[in-house]
């Protein structure tokens, strides 16, 4: 892939973590209130993971966005590859928190006092299907070394 | 804990400091923009509220429970004082404004030595920091500054200054003897602020060691200290990045000039 489909694609990859960090902390966290603030079966290692990934999806998000004007100005930005790089980082990132966070480091469950199978299968699923989507965008990106598109 | 609640004459020699500071600020721009030079009217309301920050949070009662009202006085005068004083960028001002000479020679060795480009280190500042704050809250420090106002301001002012080190290192707005890179203060900033939400939420679950809250006022404060941190260090990140955009932006400026510069 081109240095040119390489701009949209890390500023969509920025943007995708800092959305889905975002999605989980607004929604899942202080709306629904599914997930906890802290759980005591939290490990230390879990914790610190969930810190640099909270303070990273912040910094990603603002990067990102500076990175799309960036693109912009440079006239190199494509919306498909854009929106490819957006799947793959928020798809990534969700499913990086469903299976570590959530299950190996048991850092908090992804909601309390129900049957939880079905929530952790949609999570993980959703990020799946997310990680697909992306690919599926930027496979003409791929197919085409060259960039132009 | 005894802040926030009474405050004494150490709180107030704060505030007083911290006017002085502001008052100073203003005449300085004043003067600059008395004899024609440009300086954004942004940075003078940006060092005033940032004074007033700092100075209300040293001396006023701030809402909340005792934990709660300790750690909005602590977000005031650790982290965002210090990001709105240091955008006004007071040091560049007072280089401004000094005449040649003595002082002004003096301030600059002191600005551009080997000793502040080493506190600026943005992991060395973030380590002074992150590493002071970790140790008044993990260690029993918090509590033998209890019944000791003094030190207690001590302490506060150490987060002052702790703050003020951080941001600067950051936000390389100030001259400095070194330019750290883009990468490195990136990185740093989000280490760092994973630091502050490992303790804030280390802190929803057990209070600093030999001190008692109730949990509601040590859950709020926690939650307080996690999304105002959030916050600040978006702003930070903001700093950081709109300083890269612009940096950026002018590269490809002058890249494109050369472009068209070259026939053909």
């Amino acid at each position: 892939m081109s240095v040119r489909s390489d701009r949209s694609l890390w500023a969509g990859v920025l943007l995708g973590v800092g959305a889905s960090a975002f999605a989980d902390e607004a929604v899942f966290h202080r709306l629904l209130r599914w997930h906890r603030f802290y759980d005591e079966s939290a490990s230390g290692i879990g914790l610190v993971s969930d810190g640099l990934f909270h303070a990273f999806g912040w910094f990603a998000t603002v990067f990102g966005l500076a990175a799309v004007a960036d693109a912009a100005r440079r006239g190199v930005l494509r919306g498909r590859v854009l929106g490819g790089g957006v799947l793959l980082g928020g798809g990534a990132f969700q499913l990086y928190d469903g299976i570590v966070h959530h299950k190996l480091l048991r850092l908090h469950q992804s909601r309390y006092g129900v049957d939880i199978s079905p929530y952790d299968w949609t999570w993980n699923a959703v990020a799946a299907l997310m990680l697909v989507a992306g690919c599926w965008l930027l496979l003409p990106a791929l197919r085409r070394p060259g960039g132009a598109s | 804990m005894g802040t926030g609640h009474q405050a004494g004459p150490a709180q107030w020699a704060a505030a007083i400091a911290m006017a002085g500071a502001v008052a100073a600020y203003l005449a300085a721009a004043a003067r600059l923009r008395r004899r024609g030079d440009a300086w954004p009217w942004l940075r003078d309301l940006s060092f005033t509220t940032g004074g007033t920050a700092v100075a209300t949070a040293a001396a006023a009662q701030l809402p909340g429970g005792q934990f709660t009202s300790h750690m909005l006085q602590h977000l005031l005068v650790g982290m965002a004082g210090p990001l709105l004083l240091v955008l006004a960028r007071p040091v560049t001002l007072v280089l401004r404004v000094l005449p040649p000479g003595r002082t002004r020679r003096t301030l600059l060795a002191v600005v551009q030595s080997r000793l502040a480009a080493v506190l600026v280190c943005p992991p060395v500042a973030a380590l002074i920091d992150f590493g002071g704050l970790w140790m008044m809250y993990r260690t029993p420090l918090l509590a033998a500054t209890h019944d000791r106002p003094w030190v207690h301001a001590l302490l506060h002012l150490r987060v002052f200054a702790a703050g003020m080190l951080f941001t600067t290192a950051l936000c390389r707005l100030d001259p400095m003897r070194h330019r750290y890179s883009l990468a490195l203060r990136a990185g740093t900033l989000v280490v760092a602020s994973a630091a502050h939400a490992v303790l804030a939420k280390s802190l929803w679950a057990s209070p600093p060691p030999g001190l008692v809250f109730p949990a509601a006022d040590l859950r709020t404060g926690a939650l307080l200290m996690y999304y105002g941190g959030d916050l600040v260090e978006v702003g930070l990140a903001l700093v950081i990045v709109l300083g890269w955009y612009a940096e950026t932006g002018r590269s490809l400026s002058r890249e494109r000039r050369r472009m068209d510069a070259v026939p053909g």
